[in-house]
């Protein structure tokens, strides 16, 4: 079998490693984490501390996987877009770009080689970020193979950001436009993904959010929200006992999806076919062979 | 070798190329030339499939692949005017890094970059990063990186804008080297005297339309009508004027104190005949010559004196 390796990845991890600037981006995120760490830790001993928490401090220190955790999400979901971003609109203005399209190689080939340069970079981080993420399953008692569900979500999260990234550069000629674009579709994933369910209950007054809640398998929070509660209780966010949302308000749908890991694998579903969507458009939009243009007319005063 | 048939390509109203018909035979080295915005550039992009056509098709051989395709994109190498880097990339790895885009195994792309390194005379820079080298170098490494598939058609674009003088020389020994081996080679420039000294053929366009094509020679005698032929008189300039008047095919185009410009389409043996002629009728030559074409005279009298 002749495997090959992608020829965009290739170059970017090595154009990437040789930049002393990646080096010290690793030596920010160590840091950042580190520091998330301390503070929580210092948190959770603050608040178990007294006649009546100490008892339950070891117990709490479960809490620094989803910490540490969502700091990583956070770290990733701004990083990506800024790498991808400029991955099209770079090439651009360097000049590259025609050179790229003049071999053999296919946008959707190149599109998926800068996405996945980039997811690779993040993994990067991602082990660089280990020993941190190690301490807090060595005093918060949970087993390795929540860390490898928790590097697979990460690799998801970094594919749709990537893709979301590379959606954008390949419509902006300028990386600056194309990672201020990529943020105003963060905005439309993360949170407009809320507005139909809101817009339920409170200008219709239901009492269930019902399939409104659908959109929600495409909200990234949503899913990590799942995910977490998933690792360290076993439940799900939505209808069972002690969870946020109870089985009325959830409706039907979202309940019966919720009994099992059945939301949890919809969600990434879902989020992955967002992704292959992006890259897609992102393909066609560079292919000068279907490329087209948005035509603004001027507006004569 | 390439055959383009009435390509078009129009931006909303404005036509940028226009029914373009050419054809570029096998082993030739074509310049194309014209003044700025007569479609030069965009004919090049259409056929190295990065701009689509409005109209019209584009065939290199044989193949009917359409354009864009990768097997029309496995025939041509194209080098753009303008020489992108990435930084932190050596040379060997810029090789690497296209042979690879093309499909080639990695044993295939080390040899045949050797090769073309040398040929490029960049094998001492091998190890060298690519921002490091001179624009000189930079064109010629993308000339070697546009040869590593081993296409049927090299395209360039303005390859030597912005050289300095002694990189022009190499870049056009190169190109030189290249024709001798066989490639077929399509250069577009602004340096009219560089493509008149190494071109087979050549192309002008102007406002999106071919103005003429083909060898030099032959477009300056479809243009002047016949080639011009200055013959000096010493003495009986009268009678060289009426011999010259009597033959057919021969048109006098202009008389001075002891020269006389004719324009003819008479072979060579015709021209030693006539010349001959004045002789037999008493007319004391000091010598004649024909004019040989030049390419900024052809190029402005084919595109009305616009800026070249």
């Amino acid at each position: 079998m002749n495997l090959r390796i992608n020829p965009i990845i290739k170059k970017d991890l090595q154009v990437t490693v040789r930049n002393m600037r990646f080096s010290w981006a690793l030596f920010a995120y160590e840091g950042v984490l580190a520091l998330a760490f301390l503070m929580a830790l210092a948190v959770i001993k603050e608040e178990n501390s007294g006649i009546y928490g100490s008892t339950n401090f070891y117990s709490e220190l479960i809490y620094l996987f989803p910490i540490i955790g969502i700091v990583q999400v956070c770290i990733v979901t701004l990083i990506v877009p800024i790498i991808t971003a400029s991955a099209i609109s770079g090439e651009k203005e360097r000049q590259t770009f025609d050179i790229m399209l003049t071999t053999c190689m296919s946008p959707f080939t190149i599109v998926v080689g800068k996405v996945f340069s980039a997811v690779l970079r993040i993994l990067f981080f991602v082990a660089a970020g280990m020993p941190v993420m190690a301490l807090s399953f060595v005093v918060g008692g949970l087993n390795w193979s929540n860390l490898f569900y928790f590097v697979l979500t990460i690799i998801l999260l970094s594919v749709l950001s990537g893709s979301i990234g590379i959606f954008c550069s390949s419509f902006c000629r300028r990386s600056i436009a194309a990672v201020i674009f990529s943020y105003a579709w963060y905005f439309v994933i993360y949170i407009m993904t809320f507005v139909p369910s809101i817009m339920r209950r409170l200008w219709w007054e239901e009492t269930s959010m019902g399939e409104t809640m659908l959109f929600w398998l495409f909200n990234p929070i949503i899913f990590f929200e799942e995910f977490f509660m998933q690792m360290m209780t076993g439940e799900s966010l939505f209808g069972t006992q002690g969870s946020r949302f109870t089985r009325n308000e959830v409706g039907d749908y979202t309940y019966y999806l919720s009994q099992g890991k059945e939301w949890l694998f919809l969600s990434a579903a879902c989020i992955l076919l967002m992704s292959v969507l992006f890259m897609y458009v992102a393909a066609w939009k560079v292919n000068p062979m279907h490329s087209f243009t948005i035509k603004l007319r001027k507006i004569k005063h | 070798m390439l055959y383009i048939e009435n390509l078009t390509k129009q931006y909303g109203s404005f036509t940028a190329v226009k029914n373009l018909t050419l054809h570029i035979p096998e082993g030739d080295l074509f310049g194309f030339v014209g003044p700025n915005g007569a479609g030069k550039t965009t004919t090049i992009r259409i056929v190295c499939g990065l701009l689509k056509a409005s109209s019209g098709s584009v065939r290199i051989g044989e193949s009917q692949a359409p354009i864009g395709s990768k097997e029309m994109k496995r025939q041509i190498g194209y080098v753009p005017d303008f020489f992108g880097v990435y930084d932190n990339l050596k040379v060997r790895e810029y090789m690497d890094l296209y042979g690879s885009m093309y499909g080639m195994r990695s044993r295939d792309i080390e040899k045949i970059s050797d090769d073309l390194l040398e040929l490029v005379n960049l094998s001492d820079k091998k190890e060298f990063y690519v921002d490091t080298l001179s624009r000189g170098m930079k064109q010629r490494l993308c000339v070697a990186r546009a040869l590593l598939h081993n296409p049927k058609l090299l395209i360039l674009d303005e390859p030597s804008s912005g050289l300095d003088p002694r990189a022009r020389v190499e870049m056009k020994e190169l190109l030189k080297n290249l024709h001798t081996m066989g490639k077929t080679i399509v250069i577009s420039s602004h340096i009219l005297s560089e493509l008149s000294e190494m071109c087979t053929s050549i192309g002008i366009m102007n406002h999106g339309e071919l103005a003429a094509s083909g060898r030099i020679e032959d477009i300056m005698t479809q243009i002047a009508g016949g080639r011009r032929i200055h013959i000096q008189v010493a003495s009986n300039m009268e009678t060289a004027v009426r011999v010259a008047k009597e033959q057919a095919g021969v048109t006098v185009e202009s008389v001075r104190e002891n020269e006389m410009i004719i324009i003819n389409n008479k072979t060579d043996e015709q021209i030693s005949m006539f010349i001959g002629q004045l002789i037999q009728n008493q007319v004391v030559l000091t010598g004649f010559f024909r004019e040989e074409g030049s390419l900024e005279s052809l190029f402005m009298q084919l595109t009305g004196e616009e800026e070249v």
